[in-house]
């Protein structure tokens, strides 16, 4: 070969060029932390490791908000990002810590459920690193994340996931799956550790409820609904009625499989006194025969192939020219929440959780997501946690 | 960090050492030179925990 180090120069110039081009901005969105306002209700802020120590020093230990009320009652936990491409769940987990008051009963938020998970993108699919929620103070940037942690911060993984403690084989991709792992334990695999810590908090807190934000592709049966166990599913009955019929929106009840182990429907029920919900809204974004996976069919859910396979009849959920957006499936969420709250409180009312502030659906739907957020640039340094 | 985990990164330097000494040593194709360099993409940004 001619100019045998001359050649060998150029193409090892090249190769670095392209791994900056595409790993710096890789590294970035590892490293990027979203600025969350504590709102008024927040009365103090613990970290998961706090529960599960080995989760210290590790991007999957991540922030979580307490708001305690000013007369004692019930406890519940609200996760977000459990799977971090579901960014409802994160969405409505923040309007909760910027908006909430708690007159009755403590609530415990972790938003960033799965912190690494939110720090990993999706090879192949062609995901956007980052999405923004208009607001009236400018754009409110986040991740968008991967459902499953980052292989940087749990690796290898096994060829066969063995759940713990049920020892039923799963996926091995499922070892990173936050929504597969409980109830962890405490010197698990990382994401075990980190189920293990959300357990910690139910068991120790004696927490009652338990709800898990989720989205659902529109092409999935179980999608736009309450997954609870046999435990749950009378209150979860009583509020997508209550839902329906007040609200007008459609959030029917799915049956939690006692046989498929590792989600959070079915072993927090199973291992602890709380009553866990999961819920789904549907997210068009995550479904396979659609257009480009840009930030404006993530915010607005509108698809020309989902709706010409909505005339077809192959979707789960009525889907039409106004699509799924954002400002639905997150309004969905807080409602359901109130709901699953104030049927609870009913039920036992010595226990009752009574929460001000949140909007409901139709509030979210007339002014938007983004409407509920503070400005960080305008906060109070000491009021802002970054994660 | 796992000790699973640390040795996986070694196993990871060792491939990236072996691939670069043949990179060096490569005299006749500069198709292969290019090989060398796609194989070694991954394990460059896993070693730097990039991605």
């Amino acid at each position: 070969m001619k100019h045998d180090g001359l050649v060998k120069g150029l193409l090892a110039a090249a190769a670095l060029g392209l791994l900056l081009w595409g790993g710096i901005p890789l590294y970035r969105h590892r490293h990027f932390d979203v600025a969350v306002v504590t709102g008024p209700g927040v009365t103090g802020v613990a970290r998961l490791s706090d529960y599960s120590p080995g989760l210290k020093h590790t991007l999957a230990d991540t922030s979580v908000f307490i708001l305690q009320g000013k007369e004692p009652g019930g406890k519940v936990v609200l996760l977000g990002d459990t799977h971090s491409n579901e960014p409802e769940g994160l969405l409505a987990a923040l309007i909760f810590i910027e908006n909430a008051v708690v007159e009755k009963g403590t609530v415990y938020v972790i938003p960033f459920f799965n912190n690494s998970g939110g720090r990993n993108t999706r090879p192949g699919d062609g995901y956007p690193l980052y999405f923004e929620v208009p607001t009236s103070w400018g754009a409110m940037k986040l991740r968008m994340g991967n459902r499953d942690a980052s292989p940087l911060d749990q690796w290898p993984d096994p060829d066969v996931y063995v759940h713990y403690p049920d020892r039923q084989l799963l996926s091995f991709i499922d070892v990173r799956n936050v929504n597969r792992t409980w109830p962890g334990r405490r010197n698990g695999p990382l994401m075990e550790q980190v189920t293990f810590a959300a357990m910690e908090i139910m068991r120790r807190e004696n927490v009652d409820i338990a709800v898990d934000m989720h989205g659902a592709e529109t092409m999935f049966p179980v999608t736009n609904c309450i997954v609870a166990p046999e435990k749950s599913v009378r209150i979860a009955t009583l509020a997508a009625l209550t839902v329906k019929a007040a609200e007008g929106f459609e959030n029917h009840v799915e049956p939690s499989p006692a046989g498929f182990r590792g989600l959070s429907h079915r072993e927090i029920g199973d291992y602890s006194a709380t009553l866990p919900f999961l819920l789904e809204a549907p997210i068009p974004f995550l479904d396979q025969p659609t257009g480009p996976k840009t930030t404006k069919f993530l915010l607005d859910g509108k698809d020309p192939f989902l709706l010409s396979l909505a005339k077809k009849k192959k979707l789960f959920v009525p889907y039409d020219e106004s699509g799924w957006p954002l400002e639905r499936r997150v309004g969905q969420h807080c409602s359901v929440i109130l709901e699953i709250l104030r049927q609870f409180s009913k039920k036992s009312p010595q226990k009752a959780i009574v929460i001000r502030g949140v909007p409901r659906y139709g509030e979210v739907v007339k002014n938007g997501v983004g409407h509920y957020y503070l400005d960080p640039g305008r906060a109070d340094a000491k009021t802002i946690v970054m994660n | 960090m796992p000790l699973v985990m640390i040795g996986y990164y070694a196993i990871s330097a060792f491939l990236l050492a072996l691939l670069a000494w043949n990179f060096v040593r490569e005299k006749k194709s500069p198709d292969n030179l290019v090989l060398y360099l796609l194989v070694m993409a991954p394990l460059v940004l896993r070693l730097l925990r990039v991605k």
